[in-house]
């Protein structure tokens, strides 16, 4: 354990360095990330002066909803930085061989691979994330207890757990069809549906879209739990929820370590 | 986990000469979709594709002892790679086995994985845009490596081969060369007890290939590392092994030393005379062997077991000033293995009568 954190520092020690030898680049990376961002934050300000609450008895007014959009920069941003570059750069290794060189090393081939690369960029704005959330908590209607802020990081791990299942089961795909470029298409078209409170998904189409993305695909339970937990009333049914994400959390590595592995054993090498 | 995963009963590990590499009828086949041409049979591939398969690999058998440093040689596509892939635990047989210090590859276990090192000349391992130093570091927490072994191994090599001031400029800023050489020390710094090489030398120029061949030919013997080095050159093979496995089409076509390729493959050796003039072909043509005139210099073929009887008689012949008898070059011998690569060894008719100094 000791020596694969000796291993993760090496890595982030790397990227790094290298972030830093193209500073013109990462600062751009930076300033475009934050510039998205802002814009999202001004659409939502602008829908909060049509409505002062996001789905009528929902509790979704402007400061939980902030502390919602918080909670979901804050667990993207982690996912950015610490696995998606490595998700992404496995589609070139698997085409170009590269591969072949990590399968070579003593070394637990998924950490390798999930975790070689760290985009500090990402980190922004997680950082934004963090200050909209200190901004948010004193002004809800009802400030989260001593329990439900011990709980949230959990839950935002719980949340990060199940993103990185799903993006380390699409690049497993990548080793198995050689090719996968649509990884970051597919990856934004599944995580667009994490970005908003669940209660918007109701009626004849919303209810089953609900089911199917806390049950099949848990990403509802990515940003949701959390941000619930931190910005609405703890209830007895909040309980159900946290154990939920604690389970599909564990549920979605078990199988993306399955899947990672059975993939990893179909390997078939790309000709040098 | 896997039918074929069982170790052929493994040699007692650690006695000089023991097996290292022991391989029974390892075999790859892929299975590879044809791309037809054309707009129309391309939307039709999306629903039908035809598949054929591919042998890359067609039951290998070979056992290499510890210390010994084995050329394999054979042209594109012959399966070298895959052989050392399938040796590294890259990729998983279709048949065969086989066990490399004891271990199946393809299990990939981590006692295993620590003990060797791949090195393939068409691919990167280092850190692109960082110096060569910071790649070894990480190999020195990867391969558990403590401190001030690292430290020696690491300036043991890198003086070895001259690369000390390389060590702090990023990768991407080297020669090929330069980056061949990092690529080996950093291959070498966990002292793997066997060593891959797929191709060090390709694209290199002559002096760099100078500069690995002392170096591999130092460090094996030194640390009596066991070594397979796939390779087309034949200057590789000359200069660092004596043992060569030539493949040709995923199979094994000779392995056996350097200099029995020659008694065991060519029929002849080459003879070169020099005249004091150039000389009259139909008078050259009488002597009755394929003959090559080049101004005052004449090569003839001429069978091995006719030489001793031949000689004297061309030697007679007005104007020669000099002789030379020499083997058909290597390189000219593996060229024919590689063309007449069937699976079948090409004929080898008058072996047997020059061993017997007489012919049937």
């Amino acid at each position: 354990m000791n020596r694969y954190l000796r291993i993760f520092g090496t890595f982030a020690r790397a990227c790094l360095v290298r972030d830093m030898t193209f500073r013109a680049n990462f600062v751009l990376e930076c300033v475009t990330s934050l510039g998205w961002m802002a814009m999202n934050l001004a659409f939502y300000l602008l829908v909060f002066t049509f409505t002062p609450e996001i789905g009528r008895g929902t509790g979704w007014t402007r400061e939980p909803f902030f502390a919602f959009v918080a909670t979901g920069l804050i667990v993207n941003s982690i996912v950015q930085a610490l696995f998606m570059p490595s998700a992404e750069e496995l589609t070139e290794m698997v085409r170009t061989g590269g591969l072949d060189a990590v399968l070579v090393q003593p070394l637990d081939a998924q950490f390798l691979l999930s975790l070689h690369r760290v985009d500090f960029s990402s980190f922004a704005n997680g950082l934004v994330g963090v200050g909209l959330l200190a901004w948010a908590i004193p002004r809800l209607p009802q400030a989260p207890g001593p329990g439900a802020l011990l709980l949230y990081p959990l839950l935002v791990a719980c949340g990060v757990a199940i993103l990185y299942a799903l993006v380390i089961m699409l690049a497993a795909a990548t080793i198995l069809l050689g090719r996968n470029q649509s990884l970051y298409d597919f990856w934004f078209y599944l995580t667009n549906f994490s970005r908003y409170p669940a209660e918007i998904y109701s009626g004849p189409w919303g209810g089953p879209l609900r089911a199917l993305c806390t049950f099949v695909i848990p990403i509802l339970l990515v940003v949701n739990v959390p941000a619930r937990v931190v910005a609405q009333p703890f209830t007895g049914q909040a309980w159900g929820m946290v154990a939920g994400a604690v389970v599909a959390a564990v549920a979605s590595l078990a199988l993306s370590r399955l899947v990672f592995q059975a993939a990893l054993s179909r390997y078939r090498s790309a000709s040098s | 986990m896997h039918n074929s995963s069982r170790p052929p009963s493994p040699p007692p590990p650690g006695s000089p000469g023991a097996p290292v590499i022991h391989v029974e009828g390892l075999a790859k086949e892929y299975r590879v979709f044809d791309k037809p041409e054309g707009l129309l049979a391309s939307v039709t591939g999306l629903f039908r594709r035809t598949s054929r398969t591919v042998e890359a690999l067609r039951g290998v058998s070979l056992t290499v002892g510890r210390g010994e440093f084995v050329a394999m040689l054979g042209p594109n596509g012959a399966g070298k790679t895959t052989f050392l892939k399938l040796l590294s635990g890259i990729i998983t047989p279709t048949r065969g086995r086989a066990t490399v210090l004891g271990h199946v590859p393809w299990e990939r276990s981590d006692d295993f994985r620590r003990r060797f090192a791949l090195v393939m000349g068409q691919r990167n391992q280092l850190w692109w845009d960082l110096p060569a130093a910071e790649s070894f570091r990480l190999h020195k927490e990867i391969y558990r490596i403590d401190t001030p072994r690292f430290e020696r191994t690491r300036d043991e090599l890198v003086e070895l081969l001259g690369v000390g001031t390389l060590l702090l400029r990023p990768v991407r800023d080297l020669s090929l060369g330069e980056r061949m050489k990092l690529e080996l020390v950093a291959a070498l710094l966990h002292e793997p007890e066997v060593l891959f090489l797929d191709e060090p030398t390709i694209g290199l120029d002559v002096v760099a290939q100078h500069a690995l061949h002392r170096f591999l030919s130092h460090v094996q013997a030194e640390r009596g590392m066991t070594v397979i080095l796939t390779t087309h050159y034949m200057k590789d093979v000359a200069a660092l092994c004596k043992r060569l496995v030539v493949v040709t089409q995923g199979s094994i076509l000779y392995d056996g030393s350097l200099d029995q390729i020659v008694d065991r493959f060519t029929s002849h050796k080459i003879v070169t005379l020099d005249l004091d003039a150039a000389p009259d072909a139909a008078a050259v043509a009488r002597w009755g062997f394929p003959a090559e005139i080049r101004g005052p210099q004449v090569v003839l073929r001429i069978d091995r077991a006719r030489i001793s009887e031949a000689l004297p008689r061309i030697l007679a012949s007005a104007g020669v000033r000099d002789v030379s008898v020499e083997d058909v070059p290597l390189e000219e011998i593996v060229a024919e293995l590689f063309r007449s690569g069937s699976g079948a060894p090409p004929p080898r008719p008058a072996i047997a009568a020059a061993g017997a100094g007489g012919g049937p």
